[in-house]
């Protein structure tokens, strides 16, 4: 158990800025007022601080591809969306420690040139707001953010905007459109929000945790920071875990702690005295993982990425044996279709297509073939969508069938058989009038290489 | 210069350019719902994925920049991109309603023809039809359009066109997932003037035109490349027409004049013509007579009135005529009457000619032709005003008219009163025109020409660039081409043996007239035929974009 973030989460009169201050807060924005926008953003790249929502890109890289024009403005918003499922790591940072999330927005913004700072708050959020909205008025008072904070000359305004509850806003270009009064319908990239992001002006989108982690670096030291967790995963990580364990809830631990070891100890154990049957590690846009595969695997981006799965956004999802996957997956796959933004095709009608699919094989309607139908609709999607939400929404349905084919194909109702053909990908060409007939009866042509290894 | 390689084509581009531009000018096919030559791209159909080396995976060619040295391959050629498209196109008609059998789009569908293609289509879906997502069917968007929101593919066409083009941005996607909807705003009707543009741009049939719905199946069309003479812009349009009848106007794509679009009233200006009744043979005192006899007549008639009294002839032609007809109405009157008004302006076309009426395409100037006559030699002398006075002070002989009335608007009550007071002053009038209309009564001799739509030639417009109108559909009757009719008064009066033939005329005039030098009829003729999409791209081959 680490404490570099949570330390102070337990106080409730933390939320007051006198307490907080107390105890340090706004130092770190104190000490990086004090040097040069060059030398925080050397100071985080130091650090080896990771961007916390997900992706885990370098913060510090992040923050140097602001190159911001003559006559432009900059802007630095926080993604407080926080809607990948199974995570509410932000909520209690949020909750907790306001003026440290409030400190990492002002340390960012400060670190790229920015004078205008957004919360991008999630809608079902609404009784942070008020929390957030508080600290933001002492923190404003107080003189620390606001015209001159702390003194410094330097000018920061920051603005707390409440969504109205869309998966699609956690996204950044979806959370920019939003932003800006727009539907949140993602940009095709290039160009990146570093160049052209919110009102078409340079723009960093950090994650709450990720600006937290910013505001104790600043305060102690890229040095603190970099001595925790292993050599490519510095700090620490909150997980937010949930399912089948004794204790859910938001832990805080350092990267590299053993998995095992956290299920045990942390969330003190599997639930109703049930054996561990699957994980999904970092919210349910990863991969899921079996218990043999967890088994010997360290919390950090590393260890994840090596069994073919993420770290994400630290929102773990624990499985006991007693839970049938195939009606996980599906409350899975209909968060995706409820959530799809419906911008791009293969995303907007993919994930109501493999909802469909899974409502129905779970209905005892399955149809021969439904197995290799869900993949391929799957491989339609990833890769090919504006967003990574499209490639979210496919992961989960290919790892649950590939890891727990059997349950699966009990609801089919026959074998899943696929003709030779279509595992390798050639076969009778499906001109125009298809495939013969007793052919088409009991398989679909593919086109292309259905390359499942089920 | 970047140079790219698409299918093993290379073609160098101007920097910025698109993958899908570029693969335009190499006249390379790449399927495409969302994009539009004339929109901001948006990439959300992924119909244009592509494979670039040494991306990992599939690009969108419509927002994806030229880079020096890319090779790119569509689906042509690569597997990968097939595939890629495959599966968007089998996603689209996963809640497609398939209903082509009633389908007005049926035809020209994008939707239709990419699935009919090897290279992308033609293979099975999976979806049973029970699972559709439903929507609104027969929505009303108001008096150009009607909606059915179950065929709509989400390019958002419409709603850019909407927002950026015209700025009314009345339409919107509402919900989310495949339950997302196309809706006007507040579902009201569309306010915006160009509204018949969302059923030309809308790739699918899911925004069509109410004037051309149920009308007529679009292969049974045939397609004559023209321009709009509704006002002095010149949009490029095509007119499509089956036995003789015009069905319907859609743009044609010209970046310099319209780039894709049409105004809603040049859009329905063929109506215009439907709405008095035509004149179908020469007419004299009254009476029905016979092109041999009334051509003399008219001839002897004009030169009674004016050679006989020692008077002028007042010639009054129009800036709806073609440039040929300008020509050859000016070469007889100069001919013919020593002493003569040339006039062609009924209100205040010379000074309205450039005055816009919104920011997009409509302009004040209802004449296609002003700035052709002006460069004819035409000059903004006394007008039908002053030739009203003139008629009125005893000092006009004989009257010789050339009029059509306007496709877009009505003229207005004023010069109505002067035209019929003018054609009642003149004792001895020639009256050429297409319909039969209260005002021109007076006239003695009336000879049917033929209408908008129904000759050759070209317009010169606002820009001042000459465009060429090909004749779509014949003339009622006995209406023949007002420069046919010119020529042969000419002829009657043994001024010579004009040329009458469109080509030749303008040949002659590119001879003779500084503002037409070095234009070439066949090359205006053959310019007029680009068209989007770009001709012989779409894989059934639709000739009709050539024009005749």
């Amino acid at each position: 158990m680490a404490d570099f973030l949570t330390r102070h989460t337990k106080d409730p009169a933390q939320k007051k800025l006198d307490t907080a201050r107390g105890r340090g807060a706004y130092e770190g924005f104190r000490r990086a007022l004090a040097m040069s926008r060059q030398e925080v953003v050397a100071e985080i790249d130091a650090s080896g601080l990771r961007g916390r929502g997900g992706a885990g890109f370098p913060t510090g890289r992040k923050w140097s591809f602001i190159h911001a024009k003559e006559g432009q403005s900059v802007y630095l918003l926080c993604n407080a969306d926080e809607s990948e499922p199974g995570t509410f790591k932000d909520h209690h940072l949020m909750t907790f420690d306001p003026h440290l999330v409030l400190e990492g927005v002002a340390v960012g913004a400060y670190a790229i040139g920015a004078h205008r700072a957004y919360i991008y708050l999630r809608g079902e959020y609404a009784s942070i707001a008020e929390t957030l909205a508080a600290a933001l008025r002492e923190a404003t008072a107080a003189g620390i953010i606001g015209q001159s904070c702390l003194g410094s000359g330097y000018d920061l305004s920051v603005g707390l905007q409440l969504g109205a509850g869309a998966y699609i806003c956690g996204e950044e270009t979806g959370l920019i459109q939003s932003l800006e009064g727009k539907r949140a319908y993602p940009r095709v990239r290039p160009p990146f929000p570093a160049v052209h992001g919110f009102l078409r002006e340079p723009t960093v989108v950090n994650n709450v945790e990720t600006l937290a982690c910013a505001a104790r670096i600043m305060a102690e030291g890229a040095e603190a920071f970099a001595r925790l967790g292993t050599r490519q995963s510095a700090g620490t990580k909150l997980i937010s875990v949930s399912g089948a364990v004794e204790r859910p809830g938001v832990y805080e631990v350092e990267m590299g702690y053993p998995l095992m070891q956290f299920l045990s100890h942390e969330a003190g154990g599997i639930s109703g005295g049930r054996r561990l049957k699957a994980i999904i590690p970092g919210g349910t846009s990863v991969p899921v993982l079996t218990a043999e595969e967890a088994a010997p695997l360290t919390i950090d981006y590393e260890s994840m990425l090596s069994a073919g799965t993420m770290l994400g956004s630290g929102g773990m999802i624990v499985f006991g044996d007693g839970t049938s996957m195939p009606h996980a997956l599906l409350r899975i796959a209909e968060f995706y279709a409820h959530e799809s933004c419906g911008e791009c095709t293969p995303c907007r009608e993919g994930t109501g297509w493999m909802a469909w699919v899974l409502r129905r094989l779970l209905a005892g309607e399955g149809r021969p073939g439904d197995l290799g139908l869900l993949l391929r609709v799957g491989d339609n999607i990833e890769g090919r969508t504006i967003c990574g939400l499209g490639d979210a929404s496919v992961q989960p349905v290919r790892s649950f069938i590939r890891k727990f084919r059997q349950e699966f194909e009990a609801l089919a109702p026959l074998p899943v058989a696929f003709p030779a053909w279509q595992l390798h990908g050639h076969g009778p060409r499906t001109g125009r009038f298809g495939p013969p007939v007793e052919e088409a009866a009991q398989s679909q042509p593919v086109e292309g290489p259905p390359d499942y290894v089920l | 210069m970047p140079i790219v390689t698409i299918d093993g084509r290379q073609i160098e581009v101007e920097p910025g350019t698109s993958v899908i531009q570029a693969a335009d000018q190499l006249g390379v096919e790449i399927p495409r719902f969302c994009y539009h030559p004339d929109l901001e791209p948006e990439g959300n159909c992924r119909m244009c994925l592509v494979e670039v080396d040494g991306f990992p995976k599939p690009v969108v060619a419509c927002a994806t920049p030229v880079v020096d040295g890319m090779v790119v391959k569509t689906p042509h050629t690569s597997p990968v991109a097939s595939r890629a498209v495959r599966g968007v196109l089998e996603f689209l008609l996963v809640n497609h309603p398939i209903d082509c059998p009633i389908c007005d789009k049926a035809g020209e569908c994008s939707l239709q023809d990419f699935y009919m293609h090897p290279d992308y289509g033609q293979h099975r879906s999976h979806v049973d039809s029970k699972e559709k997502v439903h929507k609104a069917k027969r929505v009303d968007l108001g008096p150009r359009i009607v909606l059915d929101a179950e065929r709509c593919v989400m390019c958002s066409r419409c709603v850019r066109f909407s927002e950026n083009v015209t700025g009314y941005a009345e339409l919107q996607f509402i919900r989310r997932g495949n339950h997302v909807e196309l809706v006007s705003f507040e579902e009201q009707a569309l306010q915006d003037p160009y509204a018949g543009n969302f059923a030309d741009i809308c790739p699918v049939g899911a925004l069509l035109s109410r004037d051309f719905r149920f009308k007529r199946r679009v292969w049974k069309l045939d397609y004559t490349s023209s321009i709009c003479a509704g006002c002095s812009t010149g949009c490029n349009l095509r007119i499509d027409h089956y036995d003789g009848h015009i069905e319907r106007l859609i743009p044609r794509r010209n970046p310099d004049v319209n780039r894709s679009w049409l105004c809603d009233e040049g859009r329905l200006s063929y109506k215009q013509l439907a709405m008095a009744p035509r004149v179908t043979h020469p007419h004299q005192d009254g009476e029905k007579a016979l092109w041999v006899k009334v051509t003399a007549a008219a001839d002897e008639l004009l030169r009674a009135g004016t050679l006989g009294k020692g008077l002028p002839l007042a010639a009054l032609a129009s800036a709806s005529a073609t440039n040929e007809t300008l020509w050859l109405f000016r070469r007889y009157v100069e001919a013919a009457f020593p002493r003569h008004l040339l006039e062609f302006r009924l209100a205040q076309e010379t000074e309205a000619v450039r005055e816009r009426q919104d920011k997009l395409l409509r302009r004040i100037d209802k004449h296609p032709n002003t700035m052709g006559a002006l460069h004819l030699g035409y000059t903004a002398g006394m007008g039908l005003e002053g030739l009203v006075r003139e008629a009125e002070a005893g000092r006009l002989g004989a009257l010789l008219m050339l009029y059509y009335p306007p496709l877009v608007g009505e003229e207005s009550e004023e010069t109505k009163d002067r035209i019929r007071r003018l054609l009642e002053l003149a004792q001895e009038s020639v009256l050429l025109t297409t319909h039969h209309l209260p005002y021109l009564a007076g006239a003695k001799i009336l000879l049917p020409v033929a209408a908008w739509s129904e000759e050759e030639g070209t317009y010169t417009n606002y820009q001042g660039t000459v465009q060429h109108a090909n004749g779509a559909v014949g003339s009622p009757s006995a209406a023949r081409p007002a420069a046919e009719v010119l020529g042969d008064l000419m002829r009657q009066a043994t001024y010579g043996r004009p040329e009458t033939e469109p080509g030749r005329v303008f040949a002659e005039i590119a001879e003779k007239v500084p503002a037409f030098r070095g234009l070439r009829y066949k090359e205006l003729a053959s310019r007029l035929a680009t068209a989007y999409p770009p001709e012989g791209r779409m894989p059934y081959g639709k000739d009709g974009f050539t024009g005749h």
